[in-house]
């Protein structure tokens, strides 16, 4: 009887060490030429936090002498090396100028900075994060590197929250980013609040030209998150005259697991529409 | 994949070895069909109640065989939500194993490998009053594959169950972080029921 009882906990390791090393094997993550990436921190007086940023810079930053667009990331601890390799690729596929990734990580709660409004004790910070990245944050990057200055070279991506940040820039101050990639956005937060701004800001923004790519998982089934975002799609199709706009919805893949495609498939459209 | 067909390949090396190994459990109880309803959750706090049933069937002492059936009312407590109301939500799974048991003095353990499908099916409306309503409706097939473990206690023709699947699609992990298998996580499922032993 031992035996059996050995033998089935034998069974259960295998089983569970099987499962885990495939799924080691499946969370390789690729970082970026660390020849190519600048860190630094930021402090914002306004808001009373530092935040580490990360710039990725093309391979010829140094020979061209060209300027580069860019690309602002959200939750950019978590998605720089991606979103930087990924520019990199679609640069040499497409033939088409790489840009300068700026990779804004964590200051202070990201729920507190990503949402537009306060519903509780960390939210609500959006407001004072927009603009330490309109005020601060972008006139340093745009000092101290050879880019690009005007709105339309600008992009700013974010997933989830970051998305909704995405949506609320998009909304109340158009005229800092041209191009939006907003994944899985949390559009639902406080009652649509981004989609009653954007509502309210449509008559200044509608015939702006821009680009979005929305993106979102198939099976987030939680209950809020697709009629949202179907509802957003629509309105700006059907209101915007000068946008160049796409969605997708990845197959099988929820909330986090759709991320990552859904930002290699923004890059994507960006790199071909921009 | 290449990771996906070693793991299986793997566990049905393992099934099979065992399966063939017919050593003598003096004090089993073997039952060769069985039927086995029960209710459930997934692991994703709870919120999707399931009505499932496995029927088990063991030609021999240690192989098994099994189909698997799955209702699954999803997402039940948040039906409405910052205008948004959800219509309906439910998924179906159907699958089938193969696998091996062991017997103990009261009980019975048994490890499937499980492949078939799922058909998901929700809608959501969007009711805000200062927005257009919009309505989306999402509904498919896709693969279901995994492991599956049941336990099932007693000497009797009724006999308490305990099963867990561990679904492995979608796959392989499309991205950088353990996060990324939420849709796997979330779909775990715990069922607890009553067996009744056919033959």
């Amino acid at each position: 009887m031992k035996t059996i009882k050995k033998m089935t906990v034998i069974l259960g390791i295998i089983v569970m060490a099987l499962v885990l090393s495939v799924l080691l094997s499946s969370c390789e993550e690729e970082i970026f030429n660390p020849a190519l990436t600048r860190t630094f921190t930021i402090e914002s007086p306004s808001i009373g936090v530092t935040y580490p940023i990360q710039v990725a810079l093309p391979e010829n930053y140094n020979t061209s002498g060209e300027k580069f667009s860019t690309i602002y990331v959200l939750d950019g601890d978590q998605d720089f090396d991606l979103v930087a390799n990924t520019c990199k690729s679609l640069s040499d596929r497409y033939g088409a100028p790489n840009v300068i990734v700026v990779s804004i990580g964590y200051g202070r709660d990201r729920s507190i900075d990503y949402t537009p409004t306060k519903t509780g004790s960390s939210t609500g910070g959006a407001p004072e994060f927009l603009e330490f990245i309109t005020s601060e944050l972008i006139p340093k990057i745009e000092q101290d590197y050879n880019v690009e200055t005007t709105r339309e070279s600008r992009t700013i991506l974010g997933h989830s929250y970051g998305g909704l940040f995405g949506a609320y820039a998009f909304a109340v101050n158009n005229s800092v980013f041209g191009n939006y990639i907003m994944l899985s956005p949390s559009l639902w937060f406080d009652d649509e609040v981004s989609m009653i701004l954007e509502k309210q800001n449509r008559v200044d923004n509608k015939d702006v030209s821009q680009l979005v790519f929305m993106g979102i998982g198939e099976a987030e089934n939680t209950g809020k998150m697709q009629a949202p975002f179907e509802a957003y799609y629509q309105i700006l199709h059907d209101n915007y005259s000068d946008m160049s706009l796409s969605k997708n919805r990845e197959d099988d893949l929820s909330h986090m697991g759709s991320k990552d495609p859904n930002i290699v498939k923004g890059l994507n459209y960006y790199f071909q529409n921009r | 994949m290449k990771s996906l067909t070693y793991l299986f390949l793997a566990c049905a090396l393992f099934v099979c070895t065992t399966a063939s190994t017919q050593s003598r459990i003096p004090t089993a109880v073997v039952r060769q069909l069985t039927i086995e309803p029960g209710v459930g959750i997934h692991t994703n706090f709870g919120t999707d109640f399931l009505l499932t049933n496995l029927v088990q069937w063991n030609p021999t002492k240690r192989f098994s065989l099994a189909s698997h059936t799955s209702f699954n009312l999803n997402n039940i407590y948040q039906r409405d939500v910052n205008y948004v109301k959800t219509n309906y939500n439910y998924s179906i799974n159907q699958k089938f194993g193969a696998g091996t048991t062991f017997y103990s003095k009261k009980s019975s353990h048994t490890a499937l490998l499980m492949i078939g499908f799922k058909y998901t099916a929700f809608k959501e409306t969007l009711h805000n009053p200062d927005l257009d309503p919009v309505s989306v409706t999402i509904n498919g097939f896709s693969p279901d594959y995994g492991l599956m473990y049941s336990y099932k206690k007693g000497l009797k023709k009724c006999f308490f169950t305990f099963r867990t699947y561990i679904p492995l699609y979608p796959w392989p992990v499309k991205g950088s972080n353990i996060d990324y298998i939420d849709g796997n996580r979330d779909s775990i499922a715990v069922e607890l029921g009553i067996g009744l032993k056919i033959k």
